[in-house]
């Protein structure tokens, strides 16, 4: 009836048939398969901790130790989204669940990786010994641990926040649990979910860097991987190499933002709640051409489609109306289930709590235990002289780079791949820099700190000032406010929010980074700073578990700490104060 | 009737908890059955429960007392037989229009071909004919809406629900809208029997219902029934049409303002210290709408009904009760059925200068016997805790939000200069007199 009224729309029709575009994709999809198979066999072969065949300097063998790091990256990557998704999943479906996981999350998300990787590394070379998959395991370990948490709480956060009704609609049409979390409740998350990972996935270079090469008990592991080369290039002097590893480095981080996050978050465009059509939709030039291919199209219809209706019909036999009592019983069964699992669970915790205490009390004296707080006393100093001359320096950048919308598009990608780049591969090149010029590492490692997490302010400072609303910027311009006055009703208000989220990143992650920073070598130099993170870093190496675990624990404290006495109420008072709405 | 109605409530109850923490009773003692065959429409203001009473009926949510039938029978989880139209759409923005409307049949067991072949019967009946492959973002709010009948329609209910379903569209797409699904009803050609609406819109409730049944709020509880037996299509303009509505309007009017014996007036010379015996609430309005309400009246002496002030003014007709009302406790308008004149304070409230406004206000506020308690315990305190307020607001009008009359009250004492809010402690207080002085402004 109103059709020939209304405006005839511009429907896309999905093409039919297969074009070049799908033999490429085709092939695209053959290589991803023959490279993971071949990187991963490099990952089963026999290891042996006295007798490592050392790391090839070669540039050749560049794209080899790259794709052995890629795969490390995303092996880790496939594990947090499972863990992430289920977590979140149940958070959000269980209150009791609830109970126990949001502390959870909130306390894991404190302990700083990098002082467990040794007792991963042992733990996980036990559990296969003889091959190198036990340290594969560990570095992976160490990259899930560094991104699962923050990916998780998103995902919970966004569970939550589908809309209601929406979520009515799926009840009224009596979806099963399944259709309801892949028709609402997943694709209602899709988008904060694959930008969340996207900034995890950031996050996790710098511990894969890491990871690849530790010294543990004493005794140096390398891992094939981009970062144990820089680490060889660099101890041999062979700064060629060195700069070879920084440019793939560089290359894998773009390839990743480019071939998989951009074009993933387009995609993702449509799947925002919101139903007004967005202003600057995300555009990849990798999904562009995707979308024109069929594969897509034909692998959806001919084989997820049954797929989705095989489950959906599965789901049917589970929701045929079963006798009262059996329903009771099923429950009652699950629920003693899951009582057994956390009773078991708590009572290893538990177990291993006393084990540990009993240990650090024959182990460590009380003189121990408070030097180590002193450490951690120096090492917050560290990390807030950080974040204020960071935020000093970036603001007024962000700033003007947020207000030029055409510098920002470049920019602030730029700054993105700044903080997902692993600086600490760089650190000994610093450190030969500090050694030169007699700069005390007490105070240098303020700059390392700085270096990797100084980013995240920047770029989420851009992002607030390009989200000041025009209508209060021409207010502005109105009232003839310039200057000081300008930055104090407008532009700091507007984008103290954004700063917040920022600075309480970088605060996060400079802690991981005090491990790295206040410890670090240069040739046979070793610099080594008062703070908590050379501490952890040392007992480390010398596997000293009484120590390293009251270390990590007065770390976690720390952080803990900070969070609710500096960043918690910072948050709280830029949303009652300054959000825009 | 012998067969059992398609959908029922039995002396149904709801309580929330508000986001205080303060448990509000919604609904009290509901009775309402949607018969078959009927078109059914459930009137109420915004806020009154009516919503509640649809979630309640078709199952969505649990009421706290009574029971709820279907067919007949206890209805246990959601009403299969039922499906939903919402105010929102609530549609899937990342599924096209065709997936949309396939949601409404992912329940069944049917084939492939089948399912198709059914969503695409039902896309074609609500005209959306083109639109298959476009996503709900590219379409318009009434093609929109389409798409959330024609999803609610593919299963084939025996019983519709609409909630609020046209508010969200313009006047005419409304009326489009409204006259299609009524041909689509009485032309039996699909399995849909009953239709249940809910609406705050009265001519829409005439123009559809085979019945109107009004709610009041407070706790929402049933006020009047209405058969409507006017033949399809229904013309707006007609005498009986019009009938119909003013017996609603009529009803609503005395039921929200009733016309109780006046106070007895404070005597000459007196300072005023005592409040209302009655314990009135206190409607959601902000003090700029009473404000203007007065200057319509002042403006328009011809204006004296109250059907014609809310056309006048542009807002719905409960939301014009609900300001009239405001002024009518406040004493600055009379209310004799459903005329609204103003009161001699009224006169001088209008003649008066900004300053003089606000004493007036100030002075009719202080007479409110809920403002009276608040300030008399501000009398005592130098600042009182807001949440101690609400409490004692939870405690005196039992049946209304208190945290939405405490905004309400902290808009009105703040015009008047009686009472402020410190919104970072949280903590009310009375303003210095100095302070009072420097005109809040009335919005």
């Amino acid at each position: 009836m109103t059709d020939s009224t209304s405006p005839q729309l511009q429907v896309v029709v999905p093409r039919q048939g297969f074009t070049w575009v799908d033999a490429v994709v085709m092939l695209a999809l053959v290589a991803l398969f023959w490279s993971a198979l071949h990187f991963g066999k490099g990952m089963l072969v026999h290891f042996d901790a006295s007798a490592q065949e050392p790391v090839d300097l070669g540039v050749s063998n560049i794209p080899y130790y790259a794709g052995r790091t890629l795969l490390r990256m995303w092996i880790a990557f496939a594990f947090s989204l499972a863990f992430a998704i289920s977590v979140g999943y149940l958070a959000a479906k269980s209150a009791r669940a609830r109970m126990f996981i949001l502390p959870a999350l909130d306390v894991l998300q404190s302990v700083p990786v990098l002082g467990f990787l040794s007792a991963t590394v042992t733990g996980f070379m036990a559990l296969f010994p003889g091959s190198l998959l036990g340290v594969e395991c560990a570095a992976i370990f160490a990259i899930f641990t560094g991104q699962v948490w923050n990916m998780a709480f998103g995902f919970y956060h966004s569970m939550v926040s589908v809309p209601t009704d929406m979520q009515e609609a799926a009840t009224t049409y009596r979806l099963t649990r399944w259709q309801r979390f892949t028709t609402v409740e997943l694709p209602a998350s899709t988008h904060s979910l694959i930008w969340n990972s996207m900034m995890s996935f950031g996050g996790g270079w710098f511990f894969v860097a890491q990871s690849e090469a530790i010294s543990v008990m004493n005794r140096d592991i390398q891992l094939p991987g981009l970062g144990s080369y820089m680490a060889q290039a660099l101890s041999h002097g062979d700064h060629r190499a060195a700069l070879w590893a920084v440019i793939a480095m560089i290359a894998l981080i773009l390839a990743s933002d480019q071939l998989v996050w951009r074009p993933l978050l387009a995609w993702a465009d449509r799947s925002k709640i919101e139903l007004t059509v967005s202003q600057v939709p995300a555009s990849s030039w990798v999904y562009n051409l995707l979308r024109g291919s069929y594969l897509f199209t034909w692998l959806g219809e001919r084989v997820l489609r049954p797929l989705g209706e095989l489950a959906a019909r599965q789901g049917h036999r589970d929701a045929a109306p079963a006798p009262a009592a059996r329903v009771l019983r099923a429950d009652r069964l699950w629920r003693l289930a899951a009582i057994a699992f956390v009773a078991w669970l708590l009572y290893h915790v538990l177990a291993e709590l006393v084990v540990a205490a009993e240990e650090l009390r024959g182990a460590l004296s009380w003189k121990e235990f408070g030097h180590i707080a002193w450490l951690g006393v120096l090492t917050m100093l560290r990390v807030l002289a950080m974040t204020v001359i960071a935020t000093l320096v970036w603001v007024p950048i962000g700033v003007w780079i947020g207000s030029r919308p055409k510098v920002a598009r470049l920019a602030q990608p730029l700054a993105q791949i700044g903080a997902s780049f692993p600086v600490n591969m760089t650190f000994p090149l610093v450190v030969g820099w500090f050694v030169a010029a007699h700069i005390p590492i007490d105070w240098g490692s303020i700059l390392l700190i700085a270096m990797g997490t100084q980013w995240y302010i920047l770029f989420n400072v851009i992002a607030g000032a390009m989200a000041i609303p025009n209508d209060l910027k021409e207010a502005a311009r109105v009232n003839g406010l310039r200057g000081r006055a300008l930055w104090r009703t407008l532009i700091l208000p507007a984008v103290f929010p954004f700063w917040v989220t920022g600075a309480c990143t970088a605060a996060g992650g400079a802690w991981n980074a005090s491990i790295v920073a206040e410890l670090a070598t240069w040739g046979d130099t070793t610099l080594r700073a008062d703070g908590l993170g050379a501490y952890i870093a040392q007992v480390t190496r010398s596997g000293d578990t009484p120590l390293i675990i009251a270390s990590i624990a007065v770390m976690s404290l720390f952080v803990v700490l900070m969070n609710k006495f500096i960043w918690r109420p910072l948050y709280a008072y830029a949303d009652r104060r300054f959000r825009l709405d | 009737m012998n067969t059992p109605p398609i959908a029922e409530l039995k002396a149904v109850s709801k309580s929330y908890r508000t986001a205080g923490g303060h448990e509000l009773k919604v609904l009290d003692d509901i009775d309402l059955a949607v018969h078959e065959g009927e078109l059914l429409a459930l009137l109420g203001q915004s806020g009154s429960g009516k919503s509640t009473i649809l979630r309640c009926l078709t199952g969505l949510v649990q009421p706290t007392g009574g029971r709820v039938l279907a067919s007949g029978k206890p209805l246990a989880g959601v009403n299969a037989e039922s499906s939903i139209v919402f105010q929102t759409f609530a549609l899937y923005p990342w599924l096209t229009v065709a997936q949309n409307v396939a949601v409404g049949l992912m329940a069944r067991r049917m084939s492939r071909a089948g399912r198709d072949s059914a969503v695409e019967h039902a896309i074609e009946l609500i005209g959306l004919g083109n639109y298959h492959a476009a996503y709900p973002r590219e379409l318009s709010g009434g093609m929109r809406q389409r798409v959330g009948m024609a999803r609610a329609l593919v299963s084939q209910p025996r019983l519709l629900c609409l909630d609020e379903a046209f508010s969200a569209l313009d006047v005419l797409t409304a009326e489009n809208l409204r006259q299609e699904l009524l041909s689509l009803w009485r032309s039996r050609e699909s399995t849909l029997s009953s239709i249940f609406m809910v609406t705050h819109n009265i001519e829409e409730a005439v123009e559809m219902a085979t019945r109107v049944v009004v709610l009041f709020p407070h706790p929402g509880r049933l006020g009047l029934v209405l058969e409507n037996p006017l033949p399809y299509p229904r013309d707006t303009k007609s005498p009986e049409f019009q009938r119909l509505v003013g017996i609603i309007h009529e009803t609503i009017t005395t039921l929200t303002l009733p016309d109780l014996p006046p106070e007895p007036p404070p005597a000459a010379g007196q300072p005023v210290s005592r409040a209302h015996a009655r314990m009135e609430s206190i409607p959601y309005v902000p003090v700029a709408q009473i404000l203007g309400l007065m200057k319509v009246l002042h403006d328009s002496p011809e204006l004296s009904n109250l059907y014609e002030i809310s056309d006048e003014i542009g807002t719905d007709f409960g939301e014009t009760i609900a300001i009239v009302k405001a002024a009518d406790i406040l004493d600055l308008v009379d209310t004799p059925k459903h005329d609204v004149y103003l009161t001699e304070l009224g006169r001088r409230f209008i003649a008066a200068d900004r300053e003089g406004q606000r004493e007036l206000f100030a002075q009719q506020v202080f007479k409110l016997r809920i403002f009276h308690i608040i300030l008399a315990l501000l009398g005592e305190h130098e600042e009182v805790e807001a949440d101690r307020i609400v409490r004692d607001i939870a405690t005196a009008l039992p049946y209304d939000n208190p945290e939405k009359t405490f905004e309400t009250m902290i808009a009105w004492g703040r015009y008047a200069g009686l009472m402020d809010l410190n919104p970072k402690t949280r903590m009310v207080f009375v303003p210095k007199e100095e302070e009072a002085l420097s005109h809040a402004p009335a919005n």
